[in-house]
């Protein structure tokens, strides 16, 4: 319950930033920032597999491609409005992710890993064999988001995308938020921390990895349909094993299990990625930072920047809480 | 009808035949202790049951049902709990989280993804009287990590007991504990055996633990039945005196 304020209030912060800022800003850094919370929705996908399920998935970006590149064939080819368009990539992405999941979640551990990153190779591979369906290296350009339904167009311009992403991504938050709070999460949990006692409790533990796959790469999907109309073109690198990487390195160093931790984490990285790597000095250099980041997140604050916080905040808490006990007398001594 | 029948079951490893060919039957509410040395096999024979293990041949019956070679998830959902020999627990969760997770099992909500605060809510008042039939309500928000050894070891019992299972199989709850922490846990194990309706089978090395609890005793010896019956009667029985009870007295 104590975390709920917390967490309101973050969302508060994230939306009063997200309403006024915009229209205050050059339009390339708007498109930036939506790119930035686009990418902390799909960190956030992940960590319902790694945070909440210790589902290590080496191969996310899978979800991401087929998100991405599915909405920008269904905007390409059919007339459909991109507000309908991105829930419909979103679900195609679960519905391909099922046998995916069914096949990867035969294994756990690093085995599991590697199955997943053999799937997202396979897209990517994929995407040059069939090229006259991807457009194959030079991937899908002109892109177009499209308006409607019912003559909505706000979404069309930079400022009203922003808040279209924006919107989706705290729904999506809310939505994952109840998730790992229900039995259902419940149940991730104790897989998490024990499957085979899990199972002997009476769960079939496998079907619930399953589903949390196929809701994983769902979100990711999102995130991926979210992307393509944001930057008209979708090209294979968004398969690529780099990319997995990447949103595996933010989940953790945001706070695995956390959600609100790879939402920041992936969209503070990306925008400073974007913002310091465009300067001279530090565009050499920023590799070699981010990497010092992520090793010292490792080994200092296993449980992510999110996590430190919050355990920060749990002392502060608990000192408070318990400084007039240990005063009062024991019953015992 | 007898709540559990084993026919012949039988488990090879290699060649080596943990469980051989055992023959046994439990009726409702009896305690029944499975004893034997090392090795005998007593593990084994409750993975068997349990689905944890395939048996090579053989059969269990629950209830008049065949549950032969059901996934272990599946066996649970017929009614048959169980703790391990090594604890077996959800460490970075509540001790509390951990009850309220075996109890949810046996509910229909268990499958809800968003909501269910009042699923929760209601497991979680299983959970509470289970772990006050062990006496682990003032631990009840500490992570079961940081449980004392003792406590975990009863924690995996209010587990299996919240899972509201027809027959509890406890494999060594006494394991690895010191005298005065088994003399407590025996003691909480028999009130709790007392206060309720239950069917258990009970694997364990101390004896006094095993006179103190059972109505019924079965020995194993090298994956073999050799004795079964009263506690009474297989103190005396000269085969067990030999292969297990011989410093006994
Ligand atoms: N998974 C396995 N693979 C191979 N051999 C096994 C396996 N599990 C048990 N065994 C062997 O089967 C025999 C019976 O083991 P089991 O653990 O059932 O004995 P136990 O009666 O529970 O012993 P203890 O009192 O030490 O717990 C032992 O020889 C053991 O080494
Ligand atoms: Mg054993």
């Amino acid at each position: 319950m104590r975390a709920r304020g917390l967490f309101i209030l973050v969302i508060a912060a994230a939306a009063a930033a997200g309403f006024g800022m915009p229209h205050l800003l050059p339009g390339y850094l708007v498109n930036i920032l939506t790119e930035a919370l686009i990418f902390g929705l799909f960190a956030m996908s992940l960590d319902l597999m790694i945070g909440y399920t210790r589902l290590e998935s080496f191969g996310h970006a899978a979800a991401y491609g087929l998100g991405a590149y599915a909405s920008a064939l269904l905007l390409l080819s059919f007339d459909i409005p991109m507000l309908i368009v991105i829930p419909m990539a979103a679900i195609i992405t679960g519905v391909v992710a099922m046998p995916i999941a069914w096949v990867c979640t035969r294994s756990t551990g690093i085995s599991f890993a590697m199955l997943t990153l053999a799937f997202a190779q396979l897209f990517y591979a994929s995407v040059y064999q069939f090229k006259d369906f991807s457009g194959g290296s030079d991937g899908i350009a002109g892109i177009a988001r499209r308006a409607g339904p019912f003559g909505i167009d706000f979404f069309q311009t930079k400022i009203g995308y922003f808040y279209l992403v924006l919107i989706i991504l705290i729904l999506s938050f809310l939505f994952c938020r109840s998730l790992v709070a229900s039995p259902f999460g419940q149940v991730l949990a104790g897989i998490r921390e024990n499957e085979v006692k899990t199972r002997t409790l009476g769960y079939n533990t496998r079907a619930y990895r399953m589903v949390i796959v196929v809701l994983a790469y769902a979100f990711g999907g999102l995130a991926g349909a979210l992307y393509a109309p944001l930057a008209g073109f979708a090209s294979p690198e968004l398969f690529f094993w780099r990319m997995s990487g990447m949103v595996l390195i933010m989940v953790i160093i945001g706070g695995r299990g956390t959600l609100v931790g790879p939402i920041l984490g992936g969209a503070v990285f990306l925008f400073l990625e974007h913002e310091l790597s465009a300067l001279p000095m530090v565009r050499e250099l920023w590799p070699l930072i981010f990497g010092s980041i992520f090793i010292a997140v490792i080994l200092f604050a296993p449980q992510g920047l999110w996590g430190l916080f919050r355990s920060w905040r749990e002392k502060r808490r608990i000192g408070v809480v318990s400084k007039p006990q240990s005063d009062a007398p024991h019953a015992a001594s | 009808m007898p709540l559990l029948e084993c026919r012949g079951l039988t488990r090879n490893f290699g060649a080596l035949v943990a469980v051989d060919a055992v023959d046994l039957t439990v009726e409702p509410g009896e305690i029944r202790a499975v004893i034997g040395p090392n090795g005998a096999g007593k593990s084994t024979f409750f993975n068997l049951i349990n689905g944890m293990l395939r048996p090579t041949a053989g059969s269990v019956l629950f209830d008049g049902k065949d549950i032969t070679g059901l996934a272990a998830h599946r066996i649970a959902r017929h009614g048959i709990s169980r703790t391990f020999q090594l604890t077996h627990l959800m460490p970075d969760l509540t001790a509390r989280e951990n009850v309220r997770l075996a109890a949810l099992a046996s509910s229909p909500g268990r499958w809800r993804i968003v909501g269910g605060a009042d699923i929760l809510e209601r497991a979680g008042e299983a959970a509470d009287r289970a772990m006050e039939r062990l006496r682990l309500a003032p631990f009840a928000s500490m992570k079961a990590n940081e449980l004392s050894h003792g406590d975990q070891r009863l924690l995996e019992v209010a587990m299996a007991l919240a899972q509201n299972a027809r027959l509890l199989l406890l494999d060594e709850p006494t394991q690895g504990l010191s005298i005065e922490e088994t003399e407590r846990a025996v003691q909480i194990l028999r009130e709790m055996l007392n206060g309720e309706d239950l069917t258990v089978m009970l694997v364990e090395h101390d004896m006094e633990v095993v006179f103190k609890l059972a109505d019924r005793i079965t020995v194993l010896h090298r994956g073999q039945v050799i004795a079964d019956g009263e506690p009474e009667e297989v103190r005396q029985n000269a085969e067990v005196q030999n292969a297990y009870l011989g410093g006994f007295d």
